[in-house]
């Protein structure tokens, strides 16, 4: 099956990612943040000065079905040393993790292995329940924001592990398929992929373009024609997911490392590296990225800016993005300067003559913000078919409903119509409040729904 | 430019307090035309596309800069003169209502501000001149709230309002330049005489004498100070499709309405419309269709909006031309085509709001 394009674009950004996966060099103490993108570990099992080993439960988070934190290597716990984070100290050398005690439900195992927070609900982007029965799965190859983890770099000398995890992926699932989202080019690595997943009949393989963000997980779902309901959510889970759930579940053993991109104009040297949660930032920060580069965690068009109290990196980071601040100097009359060297997605400079290539974008704006004014680019760009520019109206007056019936819960937070627009408007973040807004209006007509059913009853 | 740079960032405090302050953007203007801003990304997506709306203006006053080429070249450089006054005045409108409400200097005043002049005859009283653009920025567009919030064309207004005020000052044409190297050292006025000597192409063809197409192509006719030329008028329409800065449906939809509904009617009650072919190139349907119509803000937003909004005018256009006492419809056109826009909007976002509710 192949999936035609649909909007999208690629942003031109210079230092992507090498396919190299190179080691980091050992810390001397590990820094474990006790939040990270969806999870608060908010309960503490470990006790202050615990020696523990590598791949015991350092912290749960309640609030999404116990996820564990682990510990990457064996060492001593401070706790409270640096705020929000556990502290590993004297860790010993890596490797002899040992088995952990055999879980006999399948499941259990693939979260207390640490190997479910690879998987996300392809709608919401949320942690789905463990015990619960998907839709379908989708299973990603493909990672075309910049930059993420790409998946040929992590694939290439684990193909035989890749098929193993689909096998156990499949073995967790009745009836329901799993598609296999692979690039549409050729190349002899997609060539392999296709031969050593040749006899898995229950893969389906949907080819996508390579236009970002066509690799999207809630518009995959939508565009293969899931039909969901609030028991039957879409697994979505990428090429790392799936090798953890072969580690977790094949050989029983904790998923304690995980390969993360590091790219951008600022980065030193554009490549991946294996890490483990908690690896101090400032020494990746010195070590591979420019001085003063800003650094963004899991994309630089949906990601989060790496905060200054961040010690280590959290257990989900999928990549950082080391990006040049805007330079003290300004331009002068910068806006109507050729333009031979700064692409756009409209062809308002010369280099709308040229072939795209790398660009050093700055953290910078890059405009004014002004009043929209209707010039459709957004609209152009949206993978989803929305319309941002009339959303964005309406939600500026105020009529939310108007901006629901009009499909912002229908955005998949790509956040290309906030790229391309002129007048420098935060629609995404505009649109991610406004969803909000709307959940907590639903949950409030339920509650209420509720208590009129209860008082009926009595 | 270091200096100039440094005298704008010791002065910046100054605006931001009494009495400077109700000046403040005035000066955040003009420091941004100088210096583009540096503002530092504060959300995802934390890298933009570098085009901004002073970018985006700056595009179609370069594609409007053959036709005022042209203008000068034919009607002498009386022409200048327009264009600085309705700048000037246009501007300190646009300044004054910016300082009022505390809201910063929009851009979009750049190309009012030079619209207006090409679509005057170019032997207008500067007066006048003057009091359209005023007019035209104050009731066409501050009174709405501003750019971006009015519902019609602002230099159309301005224009609109001296045709009915001045209906002779408005037919002061000028005799166009015919040999190298045209007016460009002139300051041509039109003759003192009110009486409408030479006609415009348009006003000729009522009494069924037709300019040859090649004049109307390069623009040896009489005519408002930018619509003559076809040729300067469609090389800046196609930089503009060519940059995406217009939006290509609206033009073809007006031109091609315009052609196949003359075509049909011609066909049907022969004698009664002019050439089409002709028709296309005379008066201001090119430069209505590719610089007026095409405005974002008060045409319709949605693209199949855009599209009936240019059949539309396009008819309108045809039907006021051939079957009523003006000889020229374009102003009316597109202001009727503005009153329609919000309507074909909203229609067409109910329509996509059901498919999308079927959708899912």
């Amino acid at each position: 099956m192949h999936l035609r394009r649909r909007g999208g674009y690629n942003v031109p950004l210079a230092g992507r990612p090498s396919a190299e996966i190179e080691a980091l060099p050992e810390p001397a103490a590990l820094y474990l943040p006790l939040a990270s993108r969806r999870f608060r570990f908010s309960e503490v099992l470990a006790a202050d000065g615990e020696a523990v080993e590598a791949g015991w439960v350092l912290a749960r988070d309640p609030g999404h079905f116990g996820v564990p934190l682990l510990a990457p290597r064996a060492g001593t716990i401070r706790l409270g040393a640096a705020e929000g984070h556990i502290v590993l100290e004297a860790l010993k050398a890596p490797g002899g993790a040992r088995p952990g005690e055999e879980i006999a439900d399948k499941r259990r195992r693939l979260l207390d292995l640490g190997a479910w927070q690879h998987f996300e609900d392809a709608h919401t982007g949320a942690l789905p329940d463990p015990a619960g029965e998907p839709a379908g799965v989708i299973v990603s190859t493909v990672r075309l924001e910049p930059f993420g983890v790409r998946g040929d770099a992590i694939l290439r000398n684990n193909l035989d592990a890749f098929g193993r995890g689909l096998e156990q992926l499949q073995s967790l699932l009745q009836y329901q398929p799993i598609y296999l989202v692979m690039p549409l080019l050729e190349s002899a690595l997609a060539e392999e992929v296709r031969e050593s997943l040749r006899g898995h009949a229950f893969l389906q393989i949907v080819t996508v373009p390579l236009v970002y963000p066509m690799d999207g997980f809630g518009l995959l779902a939508r565009r293969l024609g899931l039909k969901t309901d609030a028991e039957h959510r879409v697994w979505a889970v990428r090429t790392e997911g799936v090798l953890a759930a072969d580690r977790a579940l094949g050989a029983s053993r904790p998923v304690l490392e995980r390969v993360i991109a590091i790219g951008g104009p600022a980065a030193k040297q554009p490549r991946h590296l294996r890490a483990v949660a908690g690896y101090p930032i400032e020494a990746i920060r010195s070590g591979e990225a420019a001085e003063g580069a800003r650094l963004i965690a899991d994309g630089v068009l949906t990601g989060a800016a790496v905060e200054a109290s961040a010690r280590g990196l959290d257990a989900e980071c999928t990549g950082l993005v080391a990006l040049e601040e805007p330079k003290p100097r300004r331009q002068l009359l910068g806006w109507i300067r050729p333009g031979w060297g700064r692409q756009s997605y409209s062809r308002t400079f010369l280099s709308a003559l040229r072939r795209t290539f790398p660009e050093a974008i700055p953290a910078a704006m890059r405009g004014e913000a002004r009043a929209c004014i209707s010039c459709g680019q957004c609209e152009e760009v949206c993978p989803s078919r929305l319309m941002p520019h009339i959303i964005h109206k309406y939600l500026y007056a105020g009529a939310i409903d108007d901006a629901e019936r009009l499909g912002v819960s229908r955005c998949t937070r790509c956040g290309l119509c906030a790229y391309v627009c002129p007048s420098k408007i935060e629609l995404m973040e505009e649109f991610a409040r406004a969803e909000e807004q709307l959940a907590e209006e639903r949950r409030h007509a339920a509650e209420a729904a509720a208590a009129a059913g209860r008082e009926a009853a009595q | 430019m270091r200096m100039l740079e440094d005298l704008f960032d010791r002065l910046r405090p100054r605006f931001g307090r009494r009495p400077l302050g109700f000046f403040k953007p005035l000066f955040d203007a003009t420091n941004n035309f100088f210096f583009w801003p540096k503002t530092p990304t504060r959300v995802a997506p934390y890298i933009r596309d570098p085009l901004d709306v002073k970018r985006y203006m700056s595009m179609v006053i370069v594609a409007m800069a053959p036709a005022l080429v042209a203008g000068v070249y034919l009607f002498g450089l009386r022409v200048l003169v327009l264009v600085l006054v309705s700048y000037a005045v246009g501007g300190a409108v646009e300044v004054a209502f910016a300082c009022l409400r505390k809201e910063e200097i929009n851009e979009g005043f750049l190309v009012t501000g030079l619209v207006f002049p090409l679509i005057l005859p170019p032997g207008i009283p500067i007066w006048i001149a003057a009091m359209g653009i005023a007019l035209g920025v104050i009731i066409g567009k501050e009174l709405f709230g501003g750019t971006g919030r009015n519902l019609f064309n602002a230099a159309l207004v301005g224009r609109c309002i001296v045709t009915l005020g001045y209906p002779k000052e408005m037919a002061r044409w000028i005799e166009p330049a015919s040999r190298w190297p045209g007016r460009l050292l002139e300051y041509a006025t039109a003759p003192a005489v009110d009486a409408v000597t030479a006609a415009t192409p348009l006003a000729a063809a009522k009494n069924s004498q037709f300019a040859d197409l090649g004049s109307l192509f390069w623009g040896n006719v009489q005519g408002s100070v930018g619509e003559t030329s076809a040729a300067c008028i469609l090389a800046g329409g196609l930089l503009l499709v060519f940059v995406r800065v217009v939006n290509w449906r609206t033009t073809v939809s007006i031109l091609g309405s315009f052609a196949t509904l003359g075509l049909l009617l011609g066909a049907i009650v022969p004698g009664r419309f002019g050439p089409v072919g002709w028709h296309m190139l005379a008066g201001g349907l090119l430069f209505g269709a590719v610089f007026m119509a095409t405005d974002p803000v008060t045409g319709p937003t949605t693209n199949t909006a855009k599209v009936i909004y240019g059949i539309l005018i396009g008819a309108a256009v045809l039907l006021i031309r051939n079957l009523t006492v003006y000889v020229e419809g374009m102003t009316f056109a597109i202001l009727l085509g503005n009153i329609a826009a919000p309507a074909l909007d909203e229609a067409v976002i109910r329509w996509r709001a059901r498919r999308l509710r079927l959708e899912a």
